[in-house]
Order: structure tokens, then sequence, then C-alpha cells
């Protein structure tokens, strides 16, 4: 793969140098998860700051997805800790996390097939607004969520889509979707499953281009096999390999790292 | 458009408003009953067409909110409090709705066939329970009551029950039909699609499921307590799972996709049951013929169809259609006389009765009657009647649907002139 070439704008982003000292919006402290005898996530520590964009790297079966389905409630931990914003969230219901500030999109498209795009991003942002199991008033009514929806379809750049079908989008567009929809809860930090898994290149460069934008200031954990994604997207990056990471830190440095080189990078390259 | 639909609306109600000067007082309880049975429709299209929840067990809502409004009516009847008689289908609601947030929060932990099993099992207990619990249920025999007048009505009139329940059914489905422009009912869209995703959007997905199915069962009750009402009785049979089966049949004949469908289907059903109960024993063999014809060739049922047509087909396009659908109605009715004939004579052949006449007679042929009709059953003449109709219907059937399929595209597109002059 050639996938390791350095990008450009990730070196700028972290060049900067503007970065202000505060603690870690999201924090793991020694989370382990076993499935039965298999330990799969064996002590992981990571601390993602507020405005960071962390990548989450590994080979596969590292355990990236079960880490972020641990994170995000899908799995109850073994042992250890998940702190969001100074509070413990580990085994919390994923309702609860969302509405914690943590949100995250998937690896699969995840979307409601059968309801159109603005409908979809409505369900996101009526519950923000705190519209959840509201019924004695029409949905056409809420102008405040209404106003929303039609926002992050401008920001998504689906508002010529606004009464489509999802099942009738393309596949990049369901992907940008899917990811204004976990924006929509308005998270203080977001997990990305692989946002561009299955794209094509340009596909790929259109999503990186429009995650970026669409995520300013927020904080980001992105999981991503795609390196330029990961160097032109993140400027923090965690390497995962049996589910223990092994290194984290910026880019250049995790690059030129030789455990990590040897884990992971290198057998990237040999392949 | 939409105006359209209001002036339909209320057209529609003028009709219904007014039906009670021209019909007799058993096509009145049959149209009753019609009613009663789109609303319990209705309402089970809630938890199933709008949530994705499909329920074997409605009649235990059904049946509760008839229980609840017989015993409120004996209650009233014998002094205990006043309530009055156009307010009973309240203790329905009431009730449907309690057992349906108990019993929901149990059937919602689950989805997909394991929910269905559930609410089956639930509604199972009550219908073993109901018989030997006299004292809330009756026994076998149930439990029947009186409507007392109120407001100034005797309630003893066909055409009073009539328009209470116009009255509910109309208040009901207007409800019904408000909820889904709600978030919770925009919810239940989204539930029904992908539940997994609307948990990690912030809502609690069991809660949401819950309220739902006890909403569902609200409406449910009402239909119940309005068949109480009619029948000022109510018995254990109403818990049966051939009440559950009902209500599916028809909101899939119906259409569970659409809002009206499950409404249309459960009256055409209802209707189509009480009138061919009364001509044959067979019945319920042209029911289950009638769902599986359905579910073949309009699987998104009448309504389905409906919507299709208010859809896609332009304007004048319906000219283009005539011809054709005449030509299916023939077909259909070559091959349902000849199905009608097979079936109807099988049946004679093989009752009791025949078979102790052939016996008598001492082998020799016994003819069968049947429409006014003589026929013998030795005779090839006598088959080849109803293998006659079918080879007929057989033979246009194809014919048919390849004329309907081409007047079909002709009525949908838009001007094919349009492609050529491009």
């Amino acid at each position: 793969m050639t996938a390791i070439a350095p990008a450009p704008t990730a070196s700028a982003g972290s060049g900067s140098d503007v970065q202000i000292p505060s603690s870690p919006v999201l924090e793991l402290r020694d989370l382990r998860k076993s499935f039965g005898e298999t330990k799969i996530i064996r002590g992981v520590n990571l601390a993602v700051k507020r405005g960071e964009r962390h990548a989450l790297i590994g080979p596969n079966g590292a355990g990236k997805s079960t880490l972020f389905n641990l994170i995000s409630g899908h799995y109850v931990p073994t042992s250890g800790e998940v702190v969001l914003n100074g509070k413990q969230i580990g085994g919390l219901q994923p309702h609860v996390i969302n509405r914690l500030g943590l949100s995250r999109s998937f690896q699969i498209t995840n979307l409601f097939p059968r309801l159109s795009v603005a409908e979809n991003l409505r369900i996101s942002v009526m519950g923000q607004h705190g519209y959840r199991f509201s019924m004695f008033r029409p949905v056409a009514g809420l102008t405040a969520v209404t106003a929303e929806v039609d926002q992050f379809l401008e920001k998504i750049r689906l508002t010529r889509r606004r009464d489509d079908n999802v099942g009738d989008l393309a596949y990049s567009e369901q992907r940008a979707l899917e990811i204004g929809m976990s924006l929509a809860t308005n998270p203080e930090i977001l997990l990305l499953d692989e946002p561009t898994a299955g794209m094509s290149l340009e596909e790929t460069a259109y999503m990186v281009e429009l995650i970026r934008t669409v995520t300013e200031g927020k904080t980001l954990l992105v999981v991503e096999h795609d390196m330029s994604v990961v160097f032109g997207l993140c400027d923090q990056i965690s390497v995962l390999v049996y589910g223990e990471v092994i290194a984290t830190g910026e880019p250049a440095a995790v690059r030129n790292n030789p455990k990590v080189q040897e884990a992971y990078l290198g057998e990237e390259v040999a392949t | 458009m939409t105006r359209l639909r209001y002036l339909l609306i209320l057209i529609a109600l003028g009709v219904f408003a007014i039906l009670p000067v021209f019909l007799s007082g058993n096509l009145l309880n049959a149209i009753i009953k019609m009613m009663i049975s789109a609303l319990f429709a209705l309402a089970f299209t809630l938890a199933m067409g709008q949530a994705g929840m499909l329920s074997f067990g409605h009649a235990a809502y059904y049946g509760l909110g008839a229980f609840a409004a017989v015993h409120a009516m004996r209650f009233v009847e014998a002094g205990a409090f006043s309530f009055p008689t156009p307010l009973i289908p309240l203790a329905g609601a009431a009730v449907g709705f309690l057992f349906g947030l108990l019993f929901g929060w149990f059937a919602t932990q689950r989805s997909g066939v394991y929910f269905s099993m559930v609410t089956l099992a639930l509604a199972e207990l009550l219908y073993t329970l109901a018989p030997t619990w006299n004292s809330l249920f009756g026994g076998e025999s149930g439990i029947s009551t009186i409507r007392g007048a109120s407001w100034g009505i005797s309630f003893g009139d066909d055409a009073h029950v009539y328009y209470l329940t116009l009255f509910w059914v109309t208040l009901a489905t207007w409800c019904l039909w408000a909820f889904t422009r709600t978030p919770l009912g925009r919810l239940a869209l989204a539930l029904r699609d992908n539940e997994h995703r609307v948990r990690f959007l912030g809502f609690n997905t069991h809660m949401a499921r819950t309220l739902i199915f006890a909403l569902s069962c609200l409406f449910t009750g009402v239909a119940g307590a309005l068949l109480a009402i009619a029948t000022e009785a109510a018995n254990y049979t109403a818990f049966s799972s051939k009440a559950s089966a009902d209500v599916v049949l028809q909101t899939f004949i119906g259409g569970a996709g659409t809002f009206f469908g499950p409404a249309l289907g459960a009256a055409s059903m209802t209707f189509f049951a009480r009138v061919t109960s009364d001509l044959t024993r067979s019945w319920l063999l042209y029911q289950g013929l009638l769902f599986v014809l359905v579910m073949l060739f309009v699987p998104d049922g009448i309504g389905g169809l409906i919507a299709e047509h208010s859809k896609k087909v332009k304007k004048g396009g319906y000219k283009a259609l005539v011809l054709p659908y005449l030509l299916c109605l023939v077909t259909g009715l070559l091959l349902l006389a000849g199905v009608v004939f097979l079936v109807e004579s099988t049946h004679i052949l093989l009752s009791d009765g025949y078979i102790a006449k052939t016996k008598s007679s001492g082998g020799a042929a016994v003819p069968f009657s049947f429409f006014g009709q003589d026929f013998n059953p030795r005779s090839w003449v006598t088959w080849s009647i109803p293998i006659g109709l079918l080879l007929a219907g057989a033979a246009l059937m194809p014919a048919a649907m390849k004329v309907t399929g081409r007047a079909w595209l002709h009525a949908t597109q838009s001007a094919p002139a349009q492609g050529e002059t491009a």
C-alpha cells in the first residue's frame, strides 16, 4: 500500500501549535473485555483531549470495533473504566451515553431506509430538542427542529435530496447522512467507525473533506483502515494491536516508532 | 390533493351520518361490526405497520376492553355509580392502555418473532384463564348486561348504537392519524426500520416501544368496548387466537403499509364473512383462499393498490385501464365460478346426508342439487362445467395479464412520445 505518504494538511494542522492544554473529554483506564476465555481488549489506556482529532488504527482483529462498542455502550466492559467528562460511563445504556455527549457512526450503513433524508435527520434533531416521546403536537409545527434539520442538510450537502427515500441515495450520500445523523445529536465527542469504508478514491477524498468541515471544532475519535484518511484527518494516532495500545502520539512520531512499524505499518507496507 | 382528500372524508362522513335512515336493523348491525373491526385493525396497525411490532395476541386487549365495558355497564346497572353510556368506551381505553403497558413492557424486551411469540403467549394466558375465572369473566357463558339510557337517549335502538359507534370510531381514527404526525409517531417508523440505530441517537427504545404498544392497545380496548356495547355482552372467546389472527389477516389484506388500508381490509373482510357465512359452510376456505391470493398478487393489500393508482396513474390514464380491468374481472369470475362449483359440490358429496342417501339407494347415482339445479355426480357433463370454467379462465389469464401490464405502463408513463421527439 502506498498509504503512508505524508499528507500535507495534517502536518499543517498539527504544526500550528495552538493547542490549549485541557482535561481529556474521553479517557479509557485499563479497559478490558473478554468474551468467554478470549481476551479481546487487554488493558487499554487512552485519553482524547478536547478538540483533538484522534485516530485509532491497528491490524484486523486488533479490537478496534470492540473498543468502539465498549465506549458507546453496546458492550459492557469486563473491567476498567470509560470516563466521559469525568463521569464513568462504562456499561451504561447506549441512549444514556448518547445523552451524556457521545455519539457514534457505524461502519455498515445504519439508517432508516424507508424514511426520507430529512426524516432521518429529524429523528436525531428532535431527540436533541427534548421531543422524545412527545405525542400531543405535530412534528411539522416544531420550527426549531425543522430549521436545524435544514442546517444539517446544508452541511452534509444533501439539501437537494431532502425528500428522497434514504434507500434511493448513492452509497457515499448514505455515508454522509450517517455522519450527519451522529453529529445532529450534538455530541461533545464523535466516534466515527471507518467513515470511508468501501469508497472509491474520489469518494474517499470527498468524504475526508466533508468530515473535516462538518466536524470543525469537534472532538473526534476515528477508526480507519485507509492511512491517507488517517493522516489527512487526524492530529493524534493511537495504535491498537491485540487489544493493547502500543503507541500514541502525533502522526510523524507514530510513523517512526519502531514498535509500530514492526507490528502494523511494516506489515502494511509488506503486503 | 389534500383538499380532495378532506372533501372525500367529509362526503364519507355525511354518507355514514344518513345511513340509518335507509338501512334495516340487520344491515345497520353489520355496519356497526364493520366499523368496530376497522378500528381494531387501525389500532393494530399502529403497532404492526408503523412500529414494526407484529403482535399475535392483540385479541387480549380487544377482549379486555370488552370486559371492562361490560363491567362498567353492570356497575351502572346495579346503581353502584352513574356513568353515561356514551363514555363507556373510556373504560375499555383505560384497561387496554394499562394492560398494554404491563404486557408490552415484557413483550417489547424482544423484537421480531420473539416479540410475536410473547404477545401470543400472553393472549393465550387470558384465553385459558377466562373460562375458569367466573367472577371476572363469567365462565364459559360470559357476562351480559344492558345499555343504560343516558343524556336523554335510550340506546335501545340500533341507530343509537350506530351513532355512538360512528362517533367513537371517527374520533379514534382521527387520534390515530394525528399520532402519525407527532414526534413519537415519527419515531415509531424509525423503530420499525432500525431500532438499533434509534438507541444510539439517545432514545430509550424499550420505553418508546412499550408506550407505542400501549397506545395501540388503548385504541384496541376502545374497539372491544364498542363491541361490548353493541352486543351487550362479553365472552371469553374474544381472547381466542382466532380473533388475534383475524386482525392480522385483515390488516395484511388491507395493506399494513398504508394508514386507511387496514380499515378497508377489516371492514370488507367482516362484511365478506357475514355474507358468505350465511351462504356456505365453506366460507373459511374462501377467506383463506382470498388471503393467499392477495399475498401472492397484491402483497401491499387494498391500500397499497389504491396508493399505487392515486400516485402513479397520470391524468386521463384511467381510460386505458377500463377494458383491461374488465378483462381481468371476467377471467377472475370464470376461475371463481369453477372453484366455487368444485368446492360446493365436493362439500355436498362428502356430507353425511348425501352419503346416507347413496347407501339407501343401493349404489345408484343420486343427483345433488345446487343453485337450484340437479346434477348427476356420475355424468361427465356435470364435471365438464367446472373444468370448462377453469380452463376458460386459465386460457384468458395470460392474455389478461399481458394486456393489463401494457395498459398500466401506458397509464403511468409520462407521454412516451416525448422520448421520440427529443
